[in-house]
């Protein structure tokens, strides 16, 4: 491999992208937008206009709300040189339905699997070992036993029904219908970027682009996982998914959520997310989309539900959602007394 | 005397094998109205329903035996990419009684300067409401033209089937999501 | 199996006699207007050869890409094929390349390879028929697929959007292979599977004549081996599945060209049932591609362990049953597309009932070994190595199945691990297993057992070093189909990439054996294998006659009592 080159072709991709932060007015859309930007969809013009404004008002004005740091990442991929064995296994989960899961892989699927695949290696063994031409020069005739047919037969079933029970209860549990009262936000796939649309909050939608490697690497964060504006979601209180594609489909995915829903043109999909702890959740598109399918990334950022609602309001036309049911005054949550030194991830 | 009794049985054969291949073709077009048949009657993927008016009725009549059990019904609206209108529902959610009529609003304006037709695809979610869910009169029926800047507000009538109550699978279900999306129709361009 | 060949011979004494009289035509008529099932299949396995390097070349570009995070060599790429290489045309050219990585190595490489190139050279031979029911349109078949692989080669030159090619996956989804992927690329690429479909559909339709009308008195459908088995099965999967992946793509071209909307929300089309219809289809493809692989596997365990089949009448059910269940279980594909609570729980289960014919098979093999008089033998290695990673494909299978589990699975490196497993290390390892079994056979000269070995070592080495590491980077949700990578699953990829360079050295032994054998290999007899082969090929001689079994061969019944099939199997 000619690393020069590699060096050469990363440096080209960070101009492209330096280019496009440049040109746009401001860190929205700018992979989005960099493309055919003058096509770009209206509503994601009109939508990203937005946030601009309540970009630039958290500069000025003093921050009701900050983003998480590096040190909250949760949900991430794990080097193998950091710790070999995590990076052979799922991610850890932050949702019950993820703990569920992997409780169903790694206590029951994995330990049948292995010992099916090493039964069979042995068995080989074994049959090389034994049945070799030198050890056992006169081959057997034996070409039937119902019996042992029987058994390959049947066991193989038992297993298989071992495996459908936790399997069916994780399917019902992941299909819990969400209570009314979830909060609920959209995740709109467009070719190559994300849109979240809090339809509970005002209906504002923030549009989120991969945060330039450089950027995100400067900053602590995984590079092609961070995106220059995430996700937040509340935590601990059921969420309700909804994926719309706005152009072709499109998979929000988070590995360490165990969430998974593709975003199809011309409908809408529904799931339930609990979000357990705090903290910052990466995901990507998981269902090719074109040309840049490798570069939108999803950043969850999972908080408490005051500082939900704070960052929620920190949004042009962001409004607490059923706000007569869960009373939290705005004014308590920006009196809260925040660390002025650290500046706002967005 | 062998032989040809042979190319006989292969040209049978080969006849019987085409047929086959033949049937699966045509299965596979077939696939387009059957599957679309087939959601429309079982909701597969959350399609909806259509009544009529006199079903309606009959609905309304058989729900208030039942008693009044409600669903919080979400109203989503969404555009194609290259749809350049703006499409939003007067009403987030709202709260019907099983059987009863109801009636939605969405408002749509085409943000461009030129006259643009849509048309609009729909799905409820979670995807087994669909079959309880009919639409009485929906805008999404037939093509919509907007001018330029024009804004049209576009109703939905619209009950839930008092038969929900008999569908295990409905019993936890809290909110049904009626959604549209808005593309801009093959024939406009 | 059914017939032995000891047995056999006795009828075809004056075989050599006819051998002065055996015309052959000219080069140019023997090779391009060919109806001679041998010459055909010749050619099929020459073809998927040739197509095999190309789609290995492109793999070997994936694996080089994917070496590093950040972008290495797809800008080169692009500039070599013409492009100017912008960061958008090096992702579409990523694109492109797994498209065609696909596309080859299903519908050039392996197919040809099991169907047609086995396929038609053993069929006839096995069942006792002077060649396939319809020679011509065999010859068709052959040139049909050729002409695909044209197709889609072309299609790399020719605009498909954001650069040249076809970027939209082997699978072809709409809407992004259809309003999203403007030029011509696409419509090429479609239009290749068009051609390589109908050739396979002219194929399947001979072979099943071929299988029920041709075989030599005497040989039932019980009978027969169960190679033969496993193509008819095959056969019946191409001619019920591939029409629907016709019609399929065929509305994905007019949705592209003539304005219709199958798949298009924007005219009352769901793009969605686009997937319902290329999965219909695509699931029995996955065991078109492996079934002719677990016939090839039956008859070289048999041969070498010196014993018939075990449980013979089980294994071609079970082959049946693959086939038939395969039918029922596409959605498994669609797990996140969004579907309802009921629907996942039935393919979930329906997929999960696949596992139990699989099972019987790989211990039916091993049941055949047991009690054997195993010789080591070049394809006896590569079976038992198939037996095993087969195995461990499998059983990725059944933590796939189960839709709750696949959530977070679907569409990462634990899918693509699972399907390289059963496809690159399960039916490409039976090809090789095949390969060395018949090839002094199709060839009349022997290979190097010592570097077919080689080959097995070093290629069973190579594609687990490519291939078990992927299990881990999909678990840790790194996703198909990307030409970039955070740099946490580097070392990961580092080690399949190094893997990738063991398989490439592994396939420069295999060349070598080949061009060894070609130029100085020892001529075969009719019988290189030894009294474990009994099927009817090994009664002719190394190469065969160009004509065969002018007078059909007859299994008698006296053989039945030493038979190694029960007189009258009972009723399974």
């Amino acid at each position: 491999m000619n690393f020069g080159d590699i060096a050469r072709k990363r440096l080209q991709f960070l101009a492209i992208l330096a280019a496009g932060l440049t040109f746009s007015a401001a860190s929205v859309g700018a992979l989005a937008q960099e493309a055919e930007s003058v096509e770009a969809p209206v509503a994601a013009m009109v939508e990203g206009a937005a946030p601009d404004a309540a970009a630039d008002q958290a500069a000025t004005a003093a921050p009701a709300f900050e983003h998480f740091g590096p040190d909250m990442i949760k949900g991430q991929p794990i080097a193998a040189e950091d710790d070999m064995w995590a990076s052979m296994g799922f991610q850890d989960q932050y949702s019950e339905t993820g703990n569920y899961a992997l409780w169903m892989h790694d206590a029951i699927l994995m330990p049948i699997i292995t010992v099916i695949s090493l039964f069979v290696l042995g068995l080989l063994l074994w049959v090389i070992v034994r049945f070799n031409r030198r050890r056992n020069p006169v081959a057997s005739k034996t070409s039937h036993n119902t019996f042992i047919e029987v058994i390959w037969t049947v066991i193989p079933v038992i297993i298989l029904l071992v495996i459908a029970v936790p399997s069916i209860r994780l399917l019902a549990a992941q299909y819990e219908s969400p209570p009314e009262d979830a909060i609920t936000i959209k995740t709109n796939g467009y070719q190559w970027y994300w849109g979240y649309e809090y339809v509970d909050n005002g209906g504002f939608e923030v549009i989120s682009n991969m945060m330039p490697e450089a950027d995100a690497i400067a900053q602590g964060y995984p590079a092609q996982l961070e995106a220059d504006r995430r996700m937040v979601v509340p935590v601990g209180v059921p969420i309700r998914i909804q994926t719309f594609g706005a152009d072709v489909i499109h998979s929000f995915a988070v590995p360490s959520l165990w969430f998974k829903l593709d975003a199809v043109p011309g409908r809408i999909n529904e799931k339930v997310l609990i979000v357990e702890e705090e903290g910052i959740y990466y995901g990507q598109c998981m269902e090719l989309c074109g040309a840049r399918h490798a570069y939108m990334p999803i950043a969850l950022e999972a908080r408490s539900l005051e500082d939900y609602n704070a960052w929620v309001l920190s949004q042009p036309g962001g409004v607490i959602a059923h706000a007569e049911a869960e009373v939290v005054p705005a004014a308590e949550v920006a009196e809260e007394p925040l660390p002025a030194a650290e500046a706002p991830a967005v | 005397m062998a032989t040809m009794v042979l190319e006989q049985r292969n040209r049978r054969t080969m006849v019987m094998a085409f047929g086959m291949a033949l049937a699966m073709l045509g299965l596979g077009f077939a696939a387009v109205p059957l599957y679309d048949l087939f959601c429309r009657v079982t909701g597969f993927g959350g399609t909806t329903q259509v009544a009529t008016e006199a079903e309606a009725d009959i609905a309304q009549r058989m729900a208030a035996s039942a008693g009044g059990r409600e669903f919080s019904i979400r109203f989503d609206a969404n555009t194609a990419s290259n749809m350049p209108w703006e499409f939003r529902p007067l009403q987030v959610t709202d709260r019907v009684s099983i059987g009863q009529r109801d009636m939605a609003t969405y408002v749509a304006r085409n943000n461009s300067d030129v006259p643009i037709t849509g048309t609009a695809t729909f799905n409820v979610e979670p995807e087994q409401a669909g079959r309880y869910f009919n639409k009485i009169q929906c805008f999404c029926f037939t093509e919509q033209t907007l001018q330029p800047g024009q804004e049209v507000r576009m109703p939905v009538l619209y009950f839930v089937d008092p038969a929900v109550l008999d569908d295990p699978n409905m019993e936890r279900v809290q909110q049904i999501t009626l959604s549209y999306t808005f593309h801009r129709a093959k024939s406009d361009s | 199996m059914a017939t032995t060949a000891e047995g056999f011979d006795a009828h075809h004494d004056d075989h050599a006699a006819h051998d002065h009289h055996d015309h052959k035509p000219g080069f140019f008529a023997r090779w391009f207007m060919s109806t001679n099932h041998k010459d055909i299949g010749t050619l099929y396995l020459i073809f998927a050869i040739f197509a095999g390097i190309i789609g290995g070349a492109i793999s070997g570009l994936m694996r080089w890409e994917l070496a590093e995070p950040g972008l290495q060599i797809m800008g080169q790429v692009v500039e070599f094929m013409g492009g100017a290489g912008t960061f958008d045309e090096q992702g579409h050219m990523w694109n492109v390349l797994i498209t065609a990585h696909g596309l080859i190595m299903v519908f050039f490489m392996v197919m040809p390879a099991m169907i047609g190139g086995f396929g038609n050279w053993f069929v006839p031979l096995m069942i006792g028929a002077p060649d396939m029911a319809f020679p011509r349109m065999n010859n068709i078949s052959f040139w049909l697929t050729v002409a695909g692989f044209i197709s889609l080669m072309f299609s790399a030159f020719v605009p498909g959007g954001i650069g040249n090619g076809a970027g939209v996956g082997w699978t072809v989804y709409a809407p992004l292979s259809t309003t999203f992927s403007q030029g011509p690329a696409v419509d090429f690429a479609i239009f290749s599977l068009h051609l390589a479909g109908a050739g396979s559909i002219l194929g399947a339709t001979n072979f099943i004549t071929t299988i029920f009308n041709m075989r030599a008195p005497g040989m039932t459908l019980h009978k027969m081996p169960l190679f033969v088995w496993s193509v008819l099965v095959t056969a019946f999967l191409l001619l019920l599945a591939l029409p629907v992946l016709a019609a399929a793509i065929t509305m994905l071209l007019t949705d592209r060209n003539f304005g219709t909307t199958f798949y298009d929300p924007a005219g009352g089309g769901d793009p969605i049932l686009y997937q319902h219809l290329f999965w219909f289809f695509g699931h029995p493809e996955v065991y078109i591609m492996i079934l002719p692989g677990f016939g090839m596997i039956s008859q070289i365990v048999a041969t070498f362990s010196r014993k018939p089949v075990f449980g013979y009448l089980g294994m071609a059910y079970a082959m049946v049953a693959i086939g038939v269940v395969g039918f029922i279980v596409w959605a498994h594909h669609m797990y996140t597309v969004g579907l309802d609570v009921n629907t996942k729980m039935y393919f979930t289960a329906a997929t999960m009932v696949i596992a139990v014919p699989t099972g019987i098979k790989i211990f039916s093999w091993i049941a055949t070994m047991w009690g054997g008089s195993i010789e080591f033998k070049s394809p006896m290695v590569w079976a038992m190595g198939f037996i095993f990673l087969f195995t461990v494909g499998g059983v990725t299978g059944v933590v796939l199945a189960n839709g709750g589990v696949d959530d977070n699975l679907h569409d990462t490196y634990y899918v693509v691990a699972h399907f390289h497993y059963v496809l690159s290390l399960g039916a490409v390892t039976s090809i090789f297993a095949g390969w060395y079994y018949w090839f002094p056979k199709m060839s009349g000269r022997m290979h190097s057992e010592f570097l077919s070995h080689l080959h097995f070592w070093v290629f069973f080495i190579g594609v687990n070093l490519i291939f078990f590491p992927m299990h881990f980077l999909g678990l840790q949700g790194m996703a198909r189909r990307y030409p970039d990578y955070t740099p946490a699953f580097t070392y990961w990829n580092e080690i399949a990439t190094i893997g990738y360079i063991v398989m490439a050295a592994s396939m420069v032994i295999f060349f070598v054996n080949m061009a060894y054998a070609l130029i100085a290999g020892k001529k075969a007899e009719a019988n290189y294998w030894g009294e474990g082969a009994t099927t009817l090929e090994w009664s002719l001689s190394s190469p065969p006659p160009f004509h065969q079994f002018e007078t059909l061969p007859v299994i008698e019944d006296h053989h039945s009592a030493d038979d190694h099939i029960s007189p009258a199997p009972a009723r399974a």
